[in-house]
C-alpha cells in the first residue's frame, strides 16, 4: 500500500471522474423516477442498461455511426419496456417480479445474443465499435479550474446533467407533471378528473426504458468501447437506491448519483496506488447501504422534530 | 377461483381437488411445450437441427446412470436456493440477496473444512455444513437491522450485500486465505474429513442431495403445517391483517430472512464440501438468481422446488452436452427458460383451463 498520500488522489480528475461515473446511474434514476412517480417501482432497471449497451454496441457496429448505437439502443429499449410494461399493466403480472425475470433473462439473452449476432463469448471488443468523441466547451475549456471539471466530457454526460432539469420542469411544472404524479399518488381521484391511470404508466415505464437506453449506451459506447458480461455492474440497482434516497424527486435523487459516481470513481483511483481491488471494489455498495442508512437516520429526525413543534404549539394554544 | 353464484357446497372435496391439481399440470404442460417450441424455432433459425439438439440436450442430462446422478448434483444446489426463495417470497420478504448469502455460506463452510483438523466425517462434515447455515443467515442481519429499525427495502440492501460478499470472499482468497499452490484464486484444500461422501460411484452426486430433498420436506412442514409457519404465511399475505390479529410482523421477518440465509448457505456449503472441495472465486453461475427464479416457477411451493430444480438442472446439464454434440450454443435454454418464466408469472392459462376443468368434473 505504502505512499498514501491524499493529495494525490483527491485530484481535478477524481471529481471529472465522478461526474463520467455517475453518469449511467444518473439516466436510469432519471428514467426510473418517471415510473415511479407514476406508481411503478421499476424493478428492471438493471435489465434496460444491459439491453441499452449491447444493442448500442450492435447499432454502432452495423450503422458505423454511434448515433446508430444510440438509435438501436433506444429501440431495444422500448420494447422492453413495452412488454414490462404489457406484462403489469394487462396481464396484472406483479410488478416487482416482471423485473426480477427481466434483469434475469436480459443477462442471459443479451450473452445468447452476443454469440448470435456478434460471434463472440463473454467480451465484444472490435475497432468495428465507433463511439462518441469528448466534446470540448468553446470559452469554458480555457478557465483554468471549471475548464478541467467541466469541459471534455462525452455527450452524454451533459445531457444526462441536463435530463435533471428537465425531469424537474415536466414533473413539477407542466400539467402533464402533475397529472402523471397524481396518477402514482391517488390513481381513483386521478381518474375520476378524467385522466387514463394506465396511459400515464405505460408513459412513465416508457420514459424510464428510453432514459436507460441513454445509460446504456454510454456504458459500452464512452471511453470504453465494448461490450461485456455483467458490465453494469448493478448499475441499475444503485439507481434503484438513489430514487429510494430522493424519495423519485428529481434533485435529491442526484445528489445520490453523485455520490455513487464518487465512489465509483474513487474505487478506479484507489486500485491505481496498489489497494487491494477486491476491497476498493466493495467501496460503491458500501457506501450505498452507509447513504440509504444516513438518509433514513435524517428523516427520522426530521419527523422527530417536527412532532416536537406541533406539539410544542399544541400546548401553547392551551 | 370459482364463479361467484355457485356456492361452494355443490361441488364435492374430491372434485375440487382434482379440478385444483388438474389445472396445476395442464398449465405446466402447455407452458413447457410452449417454451420447448420457441427453443426449437430458435434453434432451427440459427439454422440447426432443434430435434438433433435436443435429442443431445437429453442424452446430456439423462443419457445414463453417471449423466443423471451429475444432474441430480447439479439440481442439489438450485433446490436449496429455491426453497430459500420460498421461504422468502411466501412471508413477502423479497429477498434478492440469495446469491451473497450463498458465497458466505460457502466461504464460511471452507474455512472450517480446511482450517479445522484431526475431526472424524460424522463431526466435521456437520460442522462445515452448520457453519455454512450459520454463515448464510448471519449475512441478512445488516438488511434485517436496515429494515425493522429504518425500514429501508430491502430490495435494494440484500442486493448490494450480493456484490460485496462476493467481492469480499474474493479479497479473502486473494489474501488471508490465499494457497500459494493453486493455480486458479482459491482457497486452500479442505480436509479430507470434510468431504461429503458420494453416493454413486464415476459421478459428483453426494449426500447433499439427500439433505436438500429433506430440507424441501422440512420446509413443507414448517411452511404449512407448524404455527411459526402459518404466522409467516399470514404476514405475507398481509402484514398488517396479521399484525392486528397478533402475529409478531417482525419476528416473521427475521424469521424468514435468516432462515432463508441459511438454507442457501447450506446450498453454497454442500457445494464446496461435496463438488469443489476448497472454495473458488465467483464459483456460483448464478445459482441464487436461478433459485429465485426456481421459487417462481414451483409458485413458492417447497416441494414444487424440487421439479423444478431438475428441470432447470437438466437444462444446465444437458445444455453443456448439447453445445459439444452439435455446437449449438448453450445459451439457447435461456430462451426455454425466459419463455417459462413468462407464462408462469401471467398464469394466463390457469382461468381458462380451471373453468373448462370445472365445468367438465361437475
Amino acid at each position: 500500500m505504502g505512499n498514501l498520500d491524499f493529495g494525490s488522489i483527491f485530484t481535478l480528475t477524481l471529481f471529472a471522474a465522478t461526474f463520467r461515473m455517475a453518469t449511467p446511474i444518473l439516466f436510469a434514476t432519471m428514467g426510473g423516477i418517471f415510473s415511479s412517480q407514476s406508481g411503478i417501482f421499476n424493478v428492471g432497471l438493471e435489465s434496460l442498461l444491459i439491453i441499452g449497451a449491447f444493442f448500442a454496441v450492435v447499432g454502432s457496429v452495423k450503422t458505423g455511426d454511434p448515433m446508430g448505437g444510440l438509435l438501436f439502443a433506444v429501440v431495444a429499449c422500448l420494447i422492453a419496456t413495452l412488454i414490462f410494461a404489457l406484462l403489469h399493466l394487462e396481464l396484472k403480472a406483479n410488478a416487482i417480479i416482471v423485473g426480477l425475470a427481466m434483469n434475469i433473462f436480459a443477462a442471459g439473452m443479451t450473452n445468447y445474443l452476443l454469440v448470435e449476432m456478434l460471434d463472440a463469448t463473454g467480451v465484444y471488443q472490435s475497432d468495428l465499435i465507433i463511439g462518441f468523441k469528448e466534446v470540448q466547451i468553446p470559452f469554458i475549456k480555457d478557465i483554468p479550474f471549471l475548464g478541467d471539471l467541466v469541459s471534455g466530457h462525452f455527450p452524454l454526460v451533459y445531457v444526462a446533467f441536463l435530463s435533471v432539469w428537465a425531469v424537474y420542469l415536466i414533473l413539477y411544472k407542466t400539467p402533464f407533471g402533475f397529472h402523471l404524479r397524481a396518477v402514482g399518488e391517488k390513481p381513483q381521484a386521478a381518474e375520476s378528473i378524467g385522466i387514463n391511470p394506465k396511459k400515464m404508466k405505460y408513459f412513465g415505464l416508457l420514459v424510464s426504458g428510453l432514459m436507460s437506453a441513454f445509460g446504456g449506451t454510454f456504458l459500452s459506447l464512452s471511453y470504453l468501447n465494448l461490450f461485456a458480461e455483467g458490465m453494469t455492474a448493478g448499475r441499475g440497482w444503485l439507481a434503484l437506491a438513489a430514487i429510494n434516497f430522493g424519495g423519485s424527486k428529481p434533485v435529491r435523487s442526484l445528489i445520490a448519483c453523485l455520490i455513487f459516481g464518487f465512489a465509483d470513481a474513487l474505487a478506479v483511483r484507489l486500485q491505481q496506488f496498489g489497494l487491494p481491488s477486491q476491497i476498493v471494489l466493495m467501496l460503491p455498495y458500501v457506501s450505498t447501504l452507509i447513504v440509504l442508512l444516513f438518509s433514513a437516520m435524517s428523516d427520522e429526525r426530521k419527523k422527530k422534530m417536527a412532532a416536537s413543534k406541533h406539539k410544542r404549539l399544541n400546548t401553547a394554544k392551551a | 377461483m370459482l364463479n361467484k353464484s355457485q356456492k361452494p357446497t355443490e361441488i364435492p372435496i374430491y372434485k375440487k381437488i382434482i379440478v385444483g391439481a388438474g389445472t396445476q399440470i395442464a398449465n405446466y404442460i402447455i407452458i413447457l411445450f410452449i417454451s420447448i417450441s420457441i427453443g426449437a424455432l430458435v434453434i432451427f433459425l440459427s439454422g440447426m437441427d432443434p430435434l438433433t439438439a435436443y435429442l443431445a440436450l437429453i442424452k446430456g442430462a439423462f443419457g445414463n446412470w453417471i449423466k443423471t446422478a451429475d444432474t441430480l448434483d447439479r439440481s442439489t444446489v438450485m433446490i436449496l436456493a429455491g426453497i430459500a426463495g420460498t421461504l422468502a417470497f411466501r412471508t413477502n420478504v423479497i429477498n434478492l440477496g440469495l446469491e451473497g448469502q450463498l458465497y458466505i455460506g460457502a466461504f464460511a463452510a471452507a474455512l472450517v473444512g480446511f482450517s479445522v483438523t484431526g475431526l472424524s466425517k460424522a463431526v466435521h462434515i456437520p460442522l462445515c455444513l452448520l457453519a455454512g447455515m450459520l454463515g448464510g443467515a448471519m449475512w441478512t442481519l445488516p438488511v434485517i437491522y436496515m429494515k425493522l429499525r429504518w425500514n429501508i427495502t430491502e430490495l435494494v440492501t440484500t442486493l448490494m450485500m450480493n456484490y460485496i460478499a462476493i467481492r469480499f470472499t474474493e479479497y479473502l482468497i486473494a489474501f488471508p486465505f490465499k494457497d500459494p499452490t493453486a493455480r486458479l484464486a482459491g482457497s486452500p484444500v479442505l480436509e479430507a474429513s470434510a468431504r461429503l461422501p458420494k453416493l454413486i460411484q464415476g459421478s459428483t452426486l453426494n449426500i447433499g442431495f439427500i439433505i436438500a430433498i429433506a430440507t424441501a420436506i422440512f420446509s413443507f412442514w414448517f411452511l404449512f403445517k407448524s404455527k411459526t409457519g402459518y404466522e409467516m404465511r399470514m404476514v405475507g399475505l398481509n402484514k398488517d391483517f396479521a399484525a392486528a390479529s397478533g402475529i409478531p410482523v417482525n419476528r416473521s421477518y427475521t424469521l424468514a430472512m435468516m432462515m432463508s440465509g441459511a438454507i442457501v448457505g447450506l446450498g453454497g456449503a454442500i457445494m464446496i464440501t461435496g463438488f469443489f472441495g476448497r472454495f473458488l472465486g465467483s464459483f456460483s453461475s448464478g445459482y441464487g438468481w436461478d433459485g429465485m427464479m426456481i421459487a417462481l416457477l414451483a409458485q413458492n411451493h417447497p416441494l414444487g422446488v424440487i421439479p423444478a430444480s431438475l428441470f432447470y438442472g437438466a437444462l444446465a446439464n444437458g445444455a453443456l452436452a448439447m453445445q459439444s454434440a452439435t455446437g449449438v450454443p448453450q445459451t439457447v435454454v435461456v430462451m426455454v427458460k425466459g419463455t417459462v418464466m413468462f407464462f408462469v408469472t401471467v398464469m394466463v392459462f390457469v382461468r381458462f383451463i380451471r373453468r373448462r376443468l370445472t365445468k367438465w368434473v361437475t
